[in-house]
């Protein structure tokens, strides 16, 4: 009798602590969803082919079906330096937001997860290895919008 | 880490730039190193999390970033902290302006 109590309550905290990380806690998704970063772009189409950046898509929102609009996407038409092309974007009602691009091996640059006091309004600087597109794909009241520019590149950055 | 905070009307902006080589695998192989890179970074103001992103070797050099988030006041702190490829981690820290 004691030991059944004892397992019930050791089951009741078990769920409890199962869930709670997600809710609370936030969530990397470099250890939730570790094949996403992997997901490669087709280079010899120099940066013209967006399979790569569709198959992420997928993975990162589990469809890719995309909807025009919704978001601010900032990114220089000519970037001379691809070590550092600087890229902003908006996305008002964002819950979660995807940054690619088409230019470097693997098409993920990063997943933001916007929280409850979060504004989806995001500055980074990112490499870009030869001319490519930047995709930005963001989830909005459970539908998913995209914005894309081509960003055409002088000098590719990942040769280091 | 070098951390700004500036407190805008109802929001604070954030700019921070984290000193880190971001070295992509193909950096690393050329250079006969390891590739390492930031993969993950949070950012708290008083124990709320208010900025969260999970990144990739192609984040720049030094990566920096831009955010802002509801509320703050002066004073405050403002605490981000990443964590890389190799599981180092490094948290800074700025007040509110």
């Amino acid at each position: 009798m004691q030991r059944r109590k004892f397992l019930g309550l050791g089951a009741g905290i078990f769920a409890v602590a199962a869930t709670a990380p997600s809710m609370l806690m936030a969530e990397n998704y470099r250890k939730a969803l570790p094949k996403v970063w992997k997901i490669k772009n087709d280079e010899k189409s120099k940066g013209e082919d967006l399979t790569g950046v569709n198959a992420a898509i997928k993975a990162v929102f589990g469809s890719d079906k995309v909807e025009e609009g919704k978001i601010m996407l900032k990114a220089p038409e000519i970037a001379e330096n691809g070590a550092v092309v600087p890229v902003s974007f908006k996305a008002e009602g964002a819950k979660k937001i995807a940054l690619l691009q088409s230019a470097d091996p693997e098409a993920l640059v990063a997943i933001f997860d916007v929280p409850e006091r979060g504004i989806p309004d995001y500055s980074v600087r990112i490499k870009m290895q030869q001319t490519g597109h930047v995709v930005v794909v963001a989830e909005i009241d459970g539908k998913l919008y995209k914005a894309e520019k081509k960003v055409k590149v002088t000098v590719g950055g990942c040769g280091g | 880490m070098r951390i700004k905070a500036k407190l805008k009307g109802d929001k604070t902006e954030v700019k921070v730039m984290m000193k880190h080589p971001m070295l992509s695998y193909r950096q690393a192989k050329k250079k006969g190193k390891e590739a390492n890179f930031i993969v993950y970074v949070t950012a708290k103001n008083e124990g709320a999390t208010v900025f969260e992103v999970s990144t990739s070797q192609f984040l720049s050099k030094n990566p920096y970033m831009k955010f802002y988030f509801k509320g703050g006041k002066k004073g405050e702190e403002v605490e981000i902290t990443w964590v890389d490829l190799k599981g180092n981690t490094k948290t800074g820290k700025a007040k509110i302006k």
